[in-house]
């Protein structure tokens, strides 16, 4: 394992991933990247639907209660099962057992080298001969699949993090290898492995805009649906941008006040 | 010298020009629904509307090249000039017709409404409740809204895929226009004696090709077309070649 992720112990660990931005929880200035891009996608929003009623208010009415509310049904429940098989890829990762970390590193390295798309048309259509699940299920099941060995690669990431003193200390005081992992390691693994989880919290919830071929009347799904009926490709899709724009803007500052919590002790 | 070899390039063009006589205009299909567009064995676009739409560029003296476009978004690309005519089996309606032109009717049909084996509906208030499925912003999917009969629309990309749900039983039925429904019904061997047509509407609904609004040149070409194609016989004998052994 990389000694280098051991030197940085403190939290601030800078990691590169491709989901969105979290905020620094330490920017206290009012205009900064993150204000400016909600402002502008709501004042968007709101200066479609004052002027131009027609048509960009029938799309809203059209796709807002009932596509959202899947978008994020299916974001929470993958969330709810993508991060606790995260947890336990994360763990067999770094698992002294050569039979768990052997499982555990082949279902990250096939996991990740499947295309999203790919497994949920895999889940949905081709397993649909020895069973059958529905659309929402195949989703969250394949969702979560993809992004527990992402995470399971964050939180091994952020367990190696911690200085091994700390293990030591704990083993030495008499704490199993049990609870250093969950009384001594984690709380202090949380903290970096934090940003970067709530960034693929947020790139699930991009993703699940690939559920619509499943016929699931998620958010896009809605829009394609509406398009479909009224050629307003231009009108629909400038609003469905907006919106998931928005909405992955409050999650990243979600997430980044969550962050500044957890590093309450950084500041001092 | 440079006016020698401009007049030389010039002339050059011109008589390409005159070589390449008739003009050419590219056709988007959606190749997901057999038997009206679809892919041959070749990979190509095949079937009834791609080679109707052939022999009527052939009858007005034109050419065509078709590209197989998905149907999401197809009317995206004739409205932004990426191609000039949309032969996808396109139904002529009211909503259509005030964002895009048409040509005239060339084929019509019904909309129907395919099941499992065994089961069959008279009517379409039967599917109250009933999970139905078909391609999304397709006409089979206006029908069943403004029927209005309290089922639960599925909405797919390709109507080859609802058939699949069908199949699998994940929905109770699928509408889409009657030739494709007996296409999947008596044609497609994976499915044979699994799935059964029961039920037509009564509304019949007309194909046109779609081109951009304003284009009534292209409209009066393609018109002409079609009317020769009817004239020579052309029209029966794809119809005959495609829809026969229905």
């Amino acid at each position: 394992m990389p000694n280098t992720e051991n030197s940085h112990s403190k939290g601030n660990i800078v990691m590169v991933t491709d989901g969105a931005s979290i905020p620094d929880p330490r920017e206290s200035r009012l205009i900064n990247a993150w204000s400016i891009a909600l402002a502008g996608a709501i004042a968007a929003l709101l200066a479609l639907c004052l002027f131009w009623p027609e048509p960009y208010r029938e799309i809203l009415s059209y796709l807002l209660p009932d596509g959202v509310l899947i978008t994020f049904k299916i974001t929470v429940l993958s969330i709810c099962c993508a991060v606790p098989l995260g947890l336990v890829t994360g763990l067999g990762r770094i698992s002294r057992n050569r039979f768990i970390n052997l499982l555990a590193s082949t279902y990250v390295e096939v996991i990740r080298g499947i295309p999203l798309l790919v497994q949920i048309f895999y889940i949905y259509y081709a397993l649909s001969r020895f069973f059958l699940v529905s659309g929402t299920t195949s989703a969250v099941i394949a969702i979560s699949f993809c992004y527990g060995a992402y995470m399971g690669e964050v939180f091994r990431a952020g367990i190696l993090a911690i200085s091994k003193g700390q293990s030591e200390a704990a083993r030495s005081l008499g704490f199993n290898r049990f609870q250093t992992m969950f009384y001594v390691v984690l709380p202090q693994a949380w903290r970096t492995i934090l940003p970067p989880v709530g960034n693929e919290c947020i790139a699930m919830l991009k993703d699940t805009s690939l559920v619509s071929i499943m016929a699931v009347p998620d958010l896009m799904h809605c829009a394609r649906s509406f398009v479909g009926t009224t050629y307003l490709y231009f009108e629909t899709y400038t609003i469905i941008a907006l919106i998931y724009l928005i909405i992955t803007l409050i999650l990243s500052k979600c997430v980044s006040i969550m962050e500044s919590r957890l590093n309450y002790y950084d500041g001092k | 010298m440079f006016r020698k070899i401009t007049l030389a390039l010039l002339a050059l063009t011109l008589c390409c020009g005159q070589a390449v006589a008739a003009e050419k205009y590219t056709v988007a299909s959606d190749c997901t629904w057999p038997p009206m567009e679809m892919l041959g064995d070749d990979k190509q676009p095949a079937g009834f509307g791609v080679e109707y739409i052939r022999e009527v560029a052939k009858a007005a003296g034109f050419e065509v090249e078709t590209l197989n476009i998905a149907w999401d978004g197809i009317f995206g690309g004739v409205a932004t000039g990426k191609y000039d005519i949309v032969a996808s089996s396109t139904t002529i309606t009211e909503e259509r017709k005030k964002q895009f032109d048409f040509s005239d009717p060339y084929y019509e049909v019904l909309q129907a409404v395919v099941l499992p084996a065994g089961t069959s509906i008279k009517s379409l208030e039967e599917l109250k409740g009933k999970k139905v499925g078909g391609q999304i912003g397709t006409t089979g999917i206006f029908v069943m809204r403004k029927a209005n009969v309290g089922a639960d629309i599925r909405e797919y990309n390709d109507v080859g895929l609802a058939i699949q749900d069908l199949v699998s039983g994940r929905i109770d039925a699928v509408i889409c226009d009657d030739p494709v429904a007996l296409y999947y019904v008596n044609k497609k061997a994976d499915y044979a004696g699994k799935l059964n047509l029961s039920f037509k509407t009564g509304d019949p609904e007309l194909y046109g090709f779609t081109v951009r609004k304003g284009r009534a040149d292209l409209v009066a070409k393609l018109n002409e077309g079609i009317k020769k194609v009817r004239e020579s016989g052309t029209h029966d004998k794809l119809i005959e070649k495609w829809m026969g052994a229905n």
